[in-house]
């Protein structure tokens, strides 16, 4: 247990930007706060930096409440979204900025400066300035100079958000294998699923200042508890009334329902393959089609419901308007608290890939 | 970085200069070596010239007198203002002001104590003047006597009755020539002041930024003059000015007194009271006629038959009953001069 | 929050480039002509500029040297060391230092104020400091004496404070009464430049610095003051120029000739003395403080120019 956050309120105002979070991270792992925009999520994490203060409840650090100590005490590594590199200091200054605050000594303060620099693979260019650097490259002194303290805990502020798609990709990865490299316990904040999905461990999806599910990502995007985790998670069709789909006669109904583009498969009334299966399914009319840089997504209405699926450029042309036959395979259903995964019953059996 | 120490040694030896500052004018203002005396004379605005020289010839016999040397420090503005700044803290020893009126107000607050006007000669007046008028040379628009002024397209110049003292004696020498002309008729008598000051272009703080106004900026047919200042822009400028002395004028008595409240404070009772006394002496009385100004002791009056015209008709304050009356009458709110001058 | 709602914005996907084609029609005129670029109109404005530069400050400057040397040169030295001269030049010039000192300070405390804190009251601070602004400086010196006069409401408290200190300072007609009413008009100054400087630039860095452990101080030092070096040196600058010209308020407060006068006061004097001599003395004293302005406009150069290399 190495960061922990107990029934956590904040208010701005009428704003309210945390509602009785808890959860802890522990010690080495890297997880995100995914939400969208004005969730709350960058308010949670200035919270345990101490940039704020939280109306009621606890932030422990190690065992310990932190909230009376202030932010500078810390030793929390904090990197922000557009950097906030020093901009009138070398990347070295700025790297060095925290080791100065500690009071270290030229040469200790030179080592670690310079280890970092390489770490972060940045050789050579200690003596320029900010405005000297790519993107990319001040978010990597922004790293560094975060870690030359040796905090305890790093955070990052949607590290991201500030750099081009392309080069978005490889950070991701070199940031990943850095802190798994340099073993420190992480947070960052992210409104983009695919990166939370991609770099962390665990991830807390925050909605309107609550958190909705934390868990890893396989298990938030199998297993989505609310609606809001199953519809921000992927994209996916919410049902308000699962009622009457073929083969889903066991469902309990009235309930709310997820249905994922990939539980969904369409195919041309002539298609030679599923016409066994064509009891089992349904018929959809194109409403609408989208081209999605490696397949198409269609929109189908069936049952009077929208659906969406994805369909291979591969395959043949389809039209808007035109009837196709469509295979619901799997639904999630929302309880409670739980969502539950039903199949098809009249597809058991069947090997949906080959198709 | 560098720039970084650098501002801040400016900062500090600017805090530096602060400090010395305040402790420096806290004791060192009154006494620079305990042997200075320091007075301050506040006076009015044509007197410049006369006080700096006076000053001089002053220092030169205390010194003689009592071995002591005395500095002092001359502030100079319309006679009402300066009443006024030495009420608001200005700490004046002696005043040396137009009209005993704006010494009156001082009296009235407490710092001159009562019975002033005797303490010295003449009803403390060691100088007198009188009021007359500069013209530009050759008197293109025919000014000979105060009716002039009041024709149309003639610019007159003169200062303002509420902080200038020179003003109140040119505002009642002009009232005292309607009331000769018009035989006591008070509409007559007002009319005459108004149509005069209707022909004002500029109308300066003091008697001094009048004689500016007329002379070095060059506005205005006509400049009604304290008669020191006229004799003095003649001396400055004798091609380009004429004075012309009206049929009639005021004796005008500048009165001059010791701030007793502030001379007991700063010590100075006794070389104030040297001051203002030393005025009346031969020397200084001398030098007061070459100033052009009218010195009361008669006999060096007549002496300076040349400088000044001594047959002009001249009335005194005491025909329109003393400043206090007069003031009271003719200059307080929306007393007579308002009453002109706003119609 | 407001990261947030810059995501938003990001995430919108309107690019700059996508509005750029419509403004650029906006400008052109109805036929498609590039026109305002070239053509008459900017040749008008630049003369009428250039002419009204000319009139307003480069022949009244030519006017005041000439006229200080009409005499000669024995005489404009003799002018320019006399000891009146010289006693207002230093009241000056203190005036001038401790309002810049004071000014410097509390304009930092103010903008640093102003931009990283919200409080109660931060509009009616804000609107506070550029009253000396909007007042005429005369009508300062006036309230100036009311407060702090013989008569004023806040001598028995001046008085009083002289008292326990064993000290005999007065506060108008004095040096301090200069200096204070110096303070007053010059005020706002600094922090108008530094607070747009400081609002631009966001407190990011300053929490980037409290992260790593740094101490209000330092931060102060090490990340604030670099970047509004500049606009304070300016800011310091523009202080100073009107600090040496300072006429109303000053005069309201400053009767004594030789003693409290500035050189603003000085040469006022020397024109009223009205002889001859004392006119081309006035224009002789008047060339000092075109001397200073001169002085402080080349600083501002220089100012201005380190500060775009550093931007």
């Amino acid at each position: 247990m190495y960061v922990e956050m107990k029934g956590i309120n904040k208010n701005f105002g009428s704003y309210e930007a945390a509602k009785d979070i808890s959860f802890r991270v522990d010690q080495g792992h890297l997880a995100a706060l995914l939400g969208p925009s004005g969730s709350g999520k960058t308010t949670i994490l200035r919270m345990i930096a101490g940039l704020e203060q939280q109306d009621s409840g606890d932030v422990i650090v190690d065992g310990n409440v932190v909230n009376h100590i202030p932010a500078k005490e810390r030793g929390i590594g904090f990197v922000f979204q557009n950097y906030a590199l020093f901009r009138h200091m070398t990347v070295f200054e700025n790297i060095a900025f925290g080791l100065r605050v500690q009071k270290k000594g030229k040469k200790e303060i030179r080592d670690r400066v310079m280890e970092l620099v390489e770490l972060v693979g940045l050789e050579g260019m200690h003596k320029r300035y900010p405005h000297q650097l790519s993107g990319g490259q001040r978010q990597r002194v922004a790293f560094a100079r975060a870690l030359a303290p040796k905090p305890q805990l790093l955070l990052l502020d949607e590290p991201f958000a500030a750099i081009d798609a392309k080069v978005r990709k490889e950070l991701r990865v070199w940031l990943k294998e850095m802190i798994a490299q340099v073993g420190i316990t992480s947070l960052f904040v992210t409104h983009d699923q695919e990166e939370a999905v991609a770099v962390a461990d665990e991830i807390m999806i925050i909605n309107e200042g609550r958190l909705e599910q934390m868990g890893k990502p396989v298990e938030i995007y199998k297993k989505p508890k609310t609606s809001f985790v199953a519809q921000f998670i992927g994209t996916s069709a919410v049902l308000d009334d699962f009622d009457g789909f073929k083969g889903f006669e066991e469902v309990p109904k009235g309930r709310k329902a997820i249905v994922r583009p990939e539980f969904v498969e369409a195919f041309k009334n002539d298609n030679e393959k599923v016409r066994s299966l064509i009891p089992a399914a349904e018929k959809g009319v194109i409403t609408d089609i989208s081209f999605r840089g490696s397949t198409l997504e269609l929109t189908l209405e069936v049952n009077g419901i929208s659906l969406t699926t994805n369909r291979s450029l591969e395959r043949r042309h389809v039209e808007i308007g035109e009837e196709m036959c469509v295979l619901i395979y799997r639904a999630y259903i929302l309880e409670e608290d739980d969502t539950t995964v039903y199949k098809n019953q009249m597809l058991k059996g069947v090997d949906v890939e080959a198709l | 970085m560098r720039k970084n120490t650098w501002t801040r040694k400016l900062a500090v030896a600017a805090l530096l200069a602060c400090t010395v500052l305040v402790t420096g004018c806290g004791s060192g203002e009154k006494k620079k070596d305990s042997d200075t005396i320091q007075m301050t004379n506040v006076s009015y605005d044509p007197t410049r010239e006369f006080y700096a020289s006076y000053n001089k010839i002053f220092a030169d016999y205390y010194k003689e007198k009592t071995g002591k040397k005395v500095e002092i420090t001359q502030s100079h503005g319309g006679s009402g203002s300066q009443a006024r700044s030495v009420l608001e803290g200005n700490e004046a020893d002696v005043v040396t002001l137009a009209l005993a009126h704006d010494i009156t107000l001082i009296e009235d607050q407490g710092l001159i104590e009562e019975g002033w006007l005797d303490e010295f000669e003449g009803n403390s007046s060691p100088y007198t003047s009188t009021i007359v008028f500069l013209v530009r040379k050759g008197n293109e628009k025919g000014i000979k006597d105060w009716e002039d002024l009041t024709k149309s397209g003639v610019d007159v110049i003169t200062p303002d009755p509420k902080s200038s003292g020179g003003a109140c004696w040119n505002f009642l020498a002009a009232w005292e020539y309607a009331d000769r002309k018009f035989g006591g008729d008070e509409a007559k008598i007002k009319e005459f002041e108004g149509d005069l000051y209707k022909n004002v272009l500029v109308m300066d703080s003091g008697a001094r930024g009048a004689t500016t106004t007329f002379v070095e900026n060059g506005q205005g047919d006509v400049l009604i003059a304290w008669e020191n200042e006229a004799l003095l822009t003649l001396k400055e400028y004798p091609d380009d000015y004429e004075l012309v002395t009206p049929s009639v004028s005021i004796k005008a008595e500048p009165s001059v007194a010791i701030v007793d409240e502030n001379a007991k404070k700063n010590g100075t009772e006794e070389v104030a009271k040297e001051y203002l006394q030393y005025l009346y002496s031969e020397d200084a009385q001398k030098l007061i006629g070459e100033n052009f100004y009218r010195p009361s002791n008669q006999d060096i009056l007549k002496t300076f038959g040349e400088t000044f015209d001594l047959s002009v008709e001249m009335c005194t304050i005491d025909d329109f009953g003393g400043w206090d009356q007069a003031y009271e009458d003719y200059f307080a709110d929306d007393k007579i001069f308002d009453e002109i001058y706003s119609k | 929050m407001r990261e947030e709602m810059r995501d938003r914005g990001r995430q919108d996907g309107l690019s700059p480039k996508q509005g750029e084609g419509g403004g650029e029609m906006a400008f052109g005129n109805g036929d498609g002509q590039k026109s305002g670029q070239k053509g008459i109109v900017p040749i008008l404005l630049i003369a009428v500029g250039v002419l009204f530069f000319l009139v307003m400050l480069v022949l009244p400057l030519v006017e005041v040297i000439y006229r200080s040397l009409k005499d000669g040169l024995e005489s404009y030295m003799n002018a320019v060391t006399a000891e009146n001269t010289i006693a207002a030049l230093k009241v000056t010039l203190i005036a001038a230092v401790i309002a810049l000192a004071v000014n410097t300070f509390f304009g930092l405390c103010a903008s640093w104020l102003l931009t990283k804190f919200e409080f109660p009251g931060k509009h009616v601070l804000s609107v506070l400091i550029d009253i000396p602004f909007s007042i005429s400086p005369v009508i300062a010196g006036l309230a100036y004496i009311m407060t702090f006069g013989r008569m004023g409401w806040a001598t028995p408290i001046v008085e009083q404070i002289n008292e326990w200190l064993g000290t005999d300072i007065s506060l108008v007609f004095s040096i301090p009464g200069v200096v204070l009413a110096t303070i007053f008009v010059t005020f706002p100054f600094v922090s108008r430049e530094l607070i747009p400087v400081m609002q631009a630039q966001g407190s990011k860095e300053e929490e980037a610095a409290v992260m790593l452990g740094a101490r209000g101080l330092t931060i102060f030092r090490k990340v604030t003051f670099p970047h509004i070096k500049w606009a304070l040196l300016y800011g310091i600058i523009l202080c100073a120029a009107r600090a040496f010209g300072e006429f109303g308020a000053v005069y309201a407060v400053s009767k004594a000739r030789g003693k409290t006068f500035t050189l603003p006061l000085e040469i006022d004097a020397l024109y009223m003395a009205g002889s001859a001599d004392s006119i081309t003395q006035a224009f002789a004293v008047s060339s000092l403080l075109v001397a200073l302005a001169i002085i402080i406009l080349i600083l501002k150069q220089i100012v201005e120019y380190c500060g775009k290399d550093n931007r």
